[in-house]
């Protein structure tokens, strides 16, 4: 155990009392309020989303970016502060466009030029626990603003899209008609009878819940639990047992009188296999699901939204269970990960959700300098490749879902694999809820049938602490078709996947929120710290000049001018303030992503470009934080091979120019960006600086 | 010894396929037939001029009001709105009284997936005005309406379509959904487009007078040719690009123009990000199309129009070949060669490539190497190539569904007639000379002088107008798109038909007779193909055995080949309890053998086939044992 966090446990658990301290002061001036004590499901959380938009119009607005197959929207939540900031086509006049117009571009949102973060839950119905942590740190946002400082800095300078259900057919159905489904809704004929979704699951003793159906059977898979009699284990494959056996089955009756039970239910395909990012298999089959890459309308929405929203930086997506994070990639081995971004997933991101979920740190995340001597010392213990090439195996926390040491994927077409891959976005995937470290006393579990033992303890935990409510006990009862029996067992929603309302479920959301909170105070925010402007010339009827300015001598002609005329030089300093790089390491030279640039504006007829193009791409600007146990590959310190003319007047200017920055190329997080123009009147120009993922930020300029 | 004696007298019974309801004569007899090339098909039934390029509202209400008229044979659907809100409209014909047209095999035809290729529009359009007016006159469209359904989409991405046939366009633009895309990397999205800088209602390219331009105009003063010596005197030009203003003020003119990515590069077999951007079947054109596409899995074989080149593009099964080196490569090109020319001895037309595919796809490479060898016939002066992978609409047609495809690059220079001095290539001279006799000189922009707000005086010209480059002047519409038409039709003309050939039942020894079945079909394509046997998609073959009560089949062991009947040799299925599945190919006889046990001296067996898109068949074969 690494000396950090052994220090960071107590640190973390006051932390978490401060916060909940700091919840009940302002509750009392909660607008929404909002409680843990029951999940929301889809119809309470679709309320809560509503009446957040409505009580904070300032910092929410609430967006519908598709529906689902049984027409219910998919909802994302924007929040931030609706006030600030700006996008650079409101910066930018177009002048004698085309006579056609066509109105196929829409004006930029002012969010769109913030560094944004997607946080989402139920991608699969019935992992609705990401629901619940998506509302807390909707909660824990709103009551921030104005109240603490660093969320109302966060809010004001960042934008959060959460997205608390991706599939809101599969959450109505889990939670409010407790039959759980982790796929999306299709209407599809599954028994190919002609008909649609006529034979799920059904309440067939009419108390209102879908439980189960026991019933003797000589060939059944099941004993009951000699220790705790309302459980019923299952025997392994082939296993002998003197216990009288059980089938258990859904609760559930032949709809279609087809001599099968529930074989045309509503649940549709797996979303999270359903993206573009390795789909197919390597000779060309499917490998995902639906009939193609983004086929059902949930991935469609969330993909339309990835391609609109290009300032998005981080992502999580919620799951359960399990208690760890999959941090890319499960569809490709390790490799094509850019090694920048191993650093930050790995040595940042999961150094601080190990702490943050109390496990512990690999020796090689606490050393990162050290990295050399872990790799060599791996190879006599590990046959893994990718550990060796990292330096450290991954902990059961914070891990990949492909095989590395078999080398096989794990699956096809996986959003936060896509996420990563095609958007540049730090995408993770977090299974929540891990009962034995969520559940405060739950007892320790020996390694001997550890899975029975535990859902002993589970059943005992809902008796001691929620009065044994959960489950229902056995009731005799005359299945229709297949005779005596009875009905009972846990209810679907509380059966396995999600944490228990109330306390474990609000301290499965505190530790999630700060993680979640952690990752967005490392995105980029690029900044126009400084612009120097200097007047080198002025004339009032200018025939012709010269100029001598860093490189070579510009020649003005100046022949119909008359007012007055100046050349002036300005100089812009562009840093960027934020933690992480304005992109990923591979994040650039994706199709939808561009390095970040500046432009120097005004309106048409007053500037002249002498040097410098009017935009000028600068690049990616590294963040401010060192990535541990990352070394940049030297940059190569030639000038750009396609430098822009340095006479770049306007008689000559209208042929292919490099738009990268001239001179010797520029690395780091800052950026001097220099242009010589000349200026009639007094014109007010504007340095606009246009990060994708790292904001975009105006500065105007008077010369006098 | 008894003598047994078998009456092979074969009744051919029509069955439920709709195959042969026209040869049963059940269907209303063709009243207005045709046989005389020379005599009248239909053209003025209704009337549409194949001598211009029409608009979205024009062409889309002919289609509207041709299927008013032939409401029998032809239905009209929107399969969906596209992002600047126009309906995609399909038309499907098929003979509604010879069947349901998901119950048939299907051809699909879709033009104009890049917006400036609208050709494909009228090509299709006139597929469907060919099919529906000719019906009634022509036995061959007769036929083919009856057994197939037709999908055809005229204009795939019609908001590019729209504009390209009513707005000053280039030959290249526009091409792709109006999804905004940043091509230059400077944060806004498609806003410095082309524009008719003169207003003459062309797009030609500008020049500039520089001293140090590279080009002059030429003695006749129509074009701008290239200045080989440097010190040559005279007014200089440079070239500044497509005609068009600096919209953003950055400098450059008509950098980020629009539209987004390639809609065929926008489907999802072998899509990649970079052309593909930004997810498959992003653009509500494709996604319509491949979402109607897989609710029809009736859909046989895909035809996809663009422009331009003259080229059979046709999806192949994957090539197979690994670790060749380039001397074996160079080797196996030289041998197709080879052959190639001993082929062409015979058939001038005659195709082959070096592909080699796995077994199980074999027959799918023989099949498009048969189909594009006719089509290379038919079309002329096409040539047939293999078609690429990459998220294009075809090999996803194939890959994905099962359906042979093939692009067809419609029209290309006129090398035919303006290459006059035979060196294979259309010089400009040839060119401007074949406008001047073929097009009287309409087509070519004469070089003249501009006022530009961002250049000031420029020159505008020396180039062809639209549809002469890309999309062929309108006088070839008709020309390009009849033979295209019967190119598709003759692919049509080869969907699988699987007969029953021929029954015999042949005394074996006491009282079991052998029968033989000879299944056939005649056509090119197979009952499925092996790309859709991969898939799972393909529902097998059928050949089915009835009979009268006194008759028990018996199963067919080894030793019974003993008793070896026919001519035919031992390459034989044999029949195995009243269902036996099987596939049929292209251009294939499969002969099937069983046994049977005749329980007194009379009875009957009845054989039939049963294949999804080959159609069904049987034949009734009376047995009695004489003395």
């Amino acid at each position: 155990m690494g000396f950090n966090q052994i220090n960071s446990i107590p640190v973390l658990r006051m932390m978490f009392l401060i916060f909940l301290l700091a919840s009940l002061q302002h509750s009392l001036a909660q607008k929404v309020p909002i409680s843990f004590d029951a999940y929301h499901g889809y119809t309470a959380t679709t309320k809560y989303l509503n009446d957040v938009a409505k009580a904070y119009p300032d910092i929410t607005e609430l967006l519908e970016i598709g529906r689902s197959t049984m027409d219910r929207p998919i909802h994302v939540l924007i929040l931030t502060n609706k006030k600030t900031g700006t996008t650079l086509d409101a910066h930018v006049t177009l002048s004698n466009m085309r006579k056609e117009n066509v109105q196929n571009v829409p004006k930029m949102k002012k969010h769109q030029g913030k560094p944004g973060q997607w946080i989402s839950g139920s991608t699969h119905g019935n992992e609705y626990t990401g629901t619940e942590v998506c509302l807390y740190i909707i909660d824990k946002l709103i009551r921030g603003y104005n109240n603490n400082g660093e969320i109302t800095t966060l809010l004001d300078k960042k934008v959060f899209y959460i997205c608390p259900m991706v599939n809101p057919d599969g959450v109505y159905n889990s939670v409010e008609l407790g039959i759980p489904q982790r796929y999306n809704s299709m209407k599809k004929d599954d028994d190919d009878d002609g008909r649609i979704n006529e034979d799920g699951p059904d309440d067939i003793n009419g108390d209102g819940i879908i439980t189960q159906f026991r019933y003797k059977d000589t060939k059944g898979r099941y004993i009951i639990d000699d220790v705790d009699s309302r459980l019923m284990v299952r025997l392994g494959r082939n296993e002998e047992t003197t216990s009288e056996r059980w089938s258990v089955i859904n609760e559930d009756i032949d709809n279609d009188s087809d001599g099968e039970r529930g074989e045309d239910p509503e649940a549709g395909i797996d979303l999270n296999r359903n993206f573009p990012e390795v789909w197919f298999t390597d000779d060309g089959m499917q490998g995902g699901s639906g009939s193609y890459p983004t086929s059902a309308p949930e991935t469609r929405a969330l993909a339309e939204f990835f391609t609109n929203h290009t300032n998005i930086l981080m992502a999580q997506n919620f799951h359960t269970s399990g208690g760890f994070t999959y941090r890319p990639l499960g569809t490709s081995p390790h490799e094509k990960l850019h090694p920048k971004d191993v650093a930050v997933y790995d040595m940042i991101m999961g150094k601080k959700y190990l702490e943050l979920i109390n496990e512990e740190v690999p020796q090689a995340w606490i050393y990162p300098d050290s990295l050399d001597v872990y790799k060599e010392a791996l190879k006599k213990v590990t046959k893994n490749k990718y550990a060796i090439q990292r330096g450290y195996e991954l902990p059961r926390g914070w891990r990949v879902s492909y095989n590395e040491s078999d080398d096989r994927r794990y699956s096809f077409g996986m959003a936060s694999d896509w996420m990563y891959m095609q958007y540049g976005v730090y995408a993770t995937t977090t299974e929540l809820w891990n009962p034995e470290k969520d559940l405060p006393d739950f007892p320790k579990l020996e390694d001997k049938d550890r899975r029975l033992q535990r859902s002993r303890a589970l059943l005992k935990y809902q008796d001691d602490h929620y009065d044994g409510k959960y489950f229902i006990n056995w009731k005799a009862f005359k299945h229709p078709e297949l005779g005596e029996g009875e009905i009972g067992g846990w209810l679907p929603q509380y059966r396995r996947n999600n944490a228990f309302p109330g306390e474990p479920l609000l301290s499965v959301c505190e530790k999630h929120w700060q993680f979640e909170l952690f990752r967005a105070t490392l995105l980029p925010e690029v900044e126009i710290s400084d612009v120097d402007v200097k007047v080198l010339y002025t004339t009032n009827k200018a025939q012709s000049a010269t100029i001598q300015s860093e490189g070579d001598p510009v020649k003005v002609k100046k022949g119909k001018s008359i007012g007055k005329y100046r050349i002036v030089e300005i100089t812009a300093k562009i840093n960027n303030a934020g933690a992480l790089a304005t992109h990923i390491g591979r994040g650039s030279s994706l199709a939808g992503n561009r390095p970040d640039v500046v432009w120097l504006l005004g309106e048409s007829n007053n500037i002249e470009f002498l040097q410098g193009t009017p935009y000028q791409k600068i690049g990616v600007l590294e963040g401010n934080k060192k990535i541990p146990g990352y070394k940049a590959r030297p940059e190569k310190q030639a000038t750009v091979a396609s430098a822009p003319s340095p006479n770049y007047s306007r008689y000559r200017r209208f042929r292919r120019v490099s738009y990268d920055q001239p001179g010797k190329k520029q690395t780091g997080s800052t950026r001097t960006v220099k242009w010589l123009v000349a200026v009639e009147g007094t014109p007010d120009l504007k340095v606009v600086v246009a990060s994708q993922k790292g904001g975009t930020k105006v500065k105007k300029i008077s010369i006098k | 010894m008894k003598t047994l004696k078998t009456i092979s007298s074969i009744t051919g019974i029509f069955l439920l396929g709709f195959l042969f309801l026209l040869n049963s004569g059940k269907l209303s007899a063709q009243d207005k037939l045709q046989t005389s090339p020379g005599g009248y098909h239909g053209e003025n039934d209704f009337i549409i001029s194949w001598k211009r390029y029409y608009t979205y509202p024009e062409w889309t209400n002919m289609m509207k009001d041709i299927q008013k008229k032939y409401p029998h044979l032809a239905k009209i659907e929107s399969i969906g709105k596209t992002r600047m809100g126009r309906e995609q409209y399909l038309m499907t014909i098929t003979a509604q009284s010879t069947g349901k047209h998901i119950d048939k095999p299907a051809m699909w035809v879709d033009g104009a997936i890049h917006g400036n290729e609208v050709n494909g529009v009228t090509s299709s359009l006139y597929l469907i005005w060919y099919l529906l007016t000719r019906y009634d006159y022509d036995s061959y469209v007769h036929e083919l309406v009856n057994n197939t359904t037709f999908y055809i989409l005229p204009g795939l991405n019609v908001d590019a379509i729209a504009s390209y046939v009513e707005f000053p366009n280039t030959a290249n633009n526009p091409r792709e959904p109006y999804r905004p895309e940043d091509n230059d990397g400077d944060g806004l999205y498609d806003e410095d487009q082309t524009e008719d800088v003169d207003g003459d209602g062309e797009l030609s390219t500008m020049y500039i007078e520089d001293p140090k331009g590279q080009y002059k105009l030429s003695p006749d003063k129509r074009r701008f040719v290239r200045i080989s010596d440097p010190l040559e005197d005279g007014v200089r030009y440079r070239m500044i690009g497509s005609e068009g203003f600096d919209n953003d003020g950055d400098g450059l003119i008509n950098e980020d123009d629009i539209g987004g990515p390639d809609p065929n590069r926008n489907f999802p077999y072998g899509w990649n990000l970079q052309a593909g951007n930004p997810y498959p079947m992003s653009e509500l054109c494709t996604r319509n199309v491949f979402e109607f596409q897989l609710a029809h899995p009736n859909i046989f074989v895909g035809f996809h129009y663009h422009n331009t080149g003259r080229l059979i593009m046709y999806q192949t099964p994957p090539d197979i070949r690994k670790n060749l080196t380039p001397e074996q490569t160079k080797e196996q090109e030289k041998q197709v060669e080879e052959r190639l020319i001993e082929m062409r001895k015979t058939n001038k037309y005659a195709q082959l490539v070096s592909r080699r595919v796995a077994p199980e796809y074999q027959h799918d490479m023989n099949v498009q190497m048969d189909i594009v060898t006719t089509g290379a016939r038919i079309l002329k002066n096409y040539k047939p190539v293999l078609s690429g992978l990459s998220g294009q609409a075809p090999a996803s047609t194939y890959y994905m569904l099962g359906a042979y495809s093939y692009l067809i690059e419609l029209w290309g220079m006129p090398s035919f007639d303006a290459d006059e001095d035979g060196d294979g290539r259309v010089s400009d001279e040839e060119y401007l000379k074949w406008i001047d006799l073929e097009l009287t000189g309409e087509g070519w922009i004469t070089p003249h002088a501009v006022k530009h707000p961002d250049l000031g005086e420029i020159w505008i010209g020396g180039t062809p107008k639209k549809h002469m480059r890309r999309t062929p002047p309108a006088r070839y519409i008709e020309m390009e798109a009849e033979k295209n038409s019967k190119f598709v039709l003759y692919c049509a003309s080869q969907f699988p038909k699987a007969e029953i050939a021929e029954v015999t039942v042949l005394p074996a020894t006491s009282d079991l007779h052998w029968i033989e079945v000879i299944v056939k079909n005649d056509r090119v394509y197979p009952t499925f193909s092996d790309r859709s046997l991969k898939l799972g998609l393909a529902v097998k073959d059928q050949l089915i055995l009835e009979s009268s009560g006194n008759v028990t089949q018996l199963e067919l062991i080894k030793e019974y080949n003993l008793f070896e009947p026919t001519k035919l040799g031992t390459r034989f299925k044999p029949i195995s309890g009243k269902t036996t599945e099987f596939r049929l190919k292209g251009k294939e006889t499969v002969v099937f053998r069983g046994l049977i046990r005749l329980d007194g001296s009379k009875g009957w067996i009845k054989v039939s086939v049963s294949s999804k898109n080959g159609g069904t068949d049987s034949k009734k074969v009376n047995i009695s044992v004489g003395s």
